[in-house]
C-alpha cells in the first residue's frame, strides 16, 4: 500500500488573507477550506469500499472495466498470511478467480462483465481530494479501535501526510 | 463584486487529467503524471474536452479554488452558497468572504443562467490571472 499527497492548501495564503482582514486565525474556522488531494496505491477493494462510503470527498478509482487483474495484484490480510492451511486455501481460492477471469477474457467474454467474478482482495487504485474537516471525521472514525487493520493503515498514513503539510491546522485541533 | 485568487491546485488542468487517467489506467501517479507532461497541453484539452462531452464532472472536483470576495452582501452569498452545497463561506468582515469551491460547481454555476454572472466574475479573474487557460477555454471558451 502507498499513499501520496499530491497537492493541499497553502495556509499562509489563506493566513495571509485573515491578517489584511484583520480577522483573528482560528484553525477550527478553516476545516472546510483547506484541501487534501491524496494518490493511494495498492491496498483492497474491500478498504476502497470502506474509504468511498466517506461521501464528502472526491474520487476516481482504477476502472476494472478498462484496465487488467493480475496474479499478483491482491492483498493478503496478516491473518491469512500467519495462519498455513488459511493460506493455503486462500490462495487457492485468488487462483480459481483469476483463472475463471482470464478463461473468460479468452472467450471473448468483455472485461466489465468477466471482472464478476474478481474477489475483493485486488489491488487498486484512486485519487481523493478531501477538506481537513471532513478528513478528521474520516481519521476519527478508521482509526478507532474496531476499524479494520488496512483502512487504519491507510487513514494513518493519510493523517500523518496532512499533519506534516499543514501541522498548525492539525496541532491546534488535536490539543483542543 | 471584487474577486482575488488567494490558492488554486498547482497545475490543475494536469491534475484533472491525472485524474480522468487515473480511471483508465494500471500505471503509478508519477508514470501517469510524466506520461501527461510528454503529450503536453493538447492532449490535456482533449482529456478534458472528452469529460465535458461524457459528462464526467466528478474529475473537475480535484480542481480546488480558494478565493477572497469582497463588497459582496450576506444575502448573495448565502444565496449562492445554497443552490450550491459543496462551496464552501467563511464571513471575515461585512462584505467580505473566504469561500472554498471547485471547478465542478463553477462549471454547474457558470451552466445556470440565475448564477451565471456570479461564476462570470470568478471566471474573468482566473482568465486575467492566466491560471488554467486550457480548462477555461474548452469550458468556457474565453
Amino acid at each position: 500500500m502507498r499513499v501520496k499527497l499530491l497537492s493541499h492548501t497553502e495556509l499562509e495564503a489563506v493566513k495571509y488573507v485573515l491578517r489584511v482582514k484583520n480577522v483573528s486565525f482560528d484553525p477550527s474556522q478553516l476545516l472546510d477550506h483547506v484541501v487534501y488531494m491524496f494518490e493511494i496505491e495498492d491496498c483492497s477493494r474491500v478498504t476502497t469500499h470502506q474509504l468511498v462510503r466517506h461521501r464528502l470527498a472526491s474520487y476516481d478509482q482504477e476502472s476494472q472495466r478498462f484496465s487488467s487483474a493480475s496474479r499478483e495484484g491482491f492483498v493478503t490480510p496478516p491473518s491469512v498470511q500467519s495462519n498455513e492451511s488459511a493460506m493455503r486455501v486462500y490462495d487457492q481460492a485468488l487462483k480459481a478467480a483469476y483463472q475463471a477471469f482470464e478463461s473468460m477474457i479468452a472467450l471473448g467474454v468483455p472485461k466489465e462483465d468477466a471482472r464478476y467474478v474478481l474477489p475483493n482482495a485486488i489491488k487498486t487504485k484512486l485519487v481523493m481530494t478531501v477538506t481537513a474537516k471532513s478528513l478528521m471525521h474520516i481519521v476519527w472514525q478508521r482509526t478507532a479501535l474496531q476499524a479494520q487493520w488496512e483502512i487504519k493503515e491507510v487513514v494513518n498514513v493519510m493523517l500523518n501526510l496532512a499533519r506534516e503539510a499543514t501541522p498548525e491546522l492539525w496541532t491546534k485541533i488535536i490539543e483542543r | 463584486m471584487k474577486v482575488s485568487l488567494v490558492w488554486h491546485t498547482p497545475n490543475p488542468e494536469r491534475t484533472i487529467a491525472v485524474a480522468m487517467r487515473r480511471c483508465y489506467s494500471t500505471k503509478p501517479i508519477e508514470d501517469i503524471e510524466v506520461e501527461l507532461e510528454q503529450k503536453g497541453r493538447e492532449y490535456w484539452k482533449y482529456l478534458l474536452t472528452r469529460a465535458l462531452q461524457d459528462k464526467s464532472l466528478d474529475v473537475f472536483e480535484h480542481y480546488c479554488l480558494e478565493l477572497l470576495i469582497e463588497d459582496t452582501p450576506e444575502a448573495e452569498m448565502r444565496r449562492v452558497a445554497t443552490a450550491y452545497p459543496f462551496i464552501r463561506l467563511l464571513p471575515l468582515n461585512g462584505r467580505d468572504w473566504l469561500v472554498a469551491m471547485n471547478a465542478r460547481t463553477l462549471i454547474e454555476m457558470w451552466r445556470d443562467e440565475i448564477h451565471k454572472p456570479f461564476a462570470s466574475t470568478i471566471v474573468e479573474r482566473l482568465n486575467a490571472n492566466g491560471t488554467s487557460p486550457v480548462f477555461n477555454s474548452v469550458v468556457f471558451g474565453v
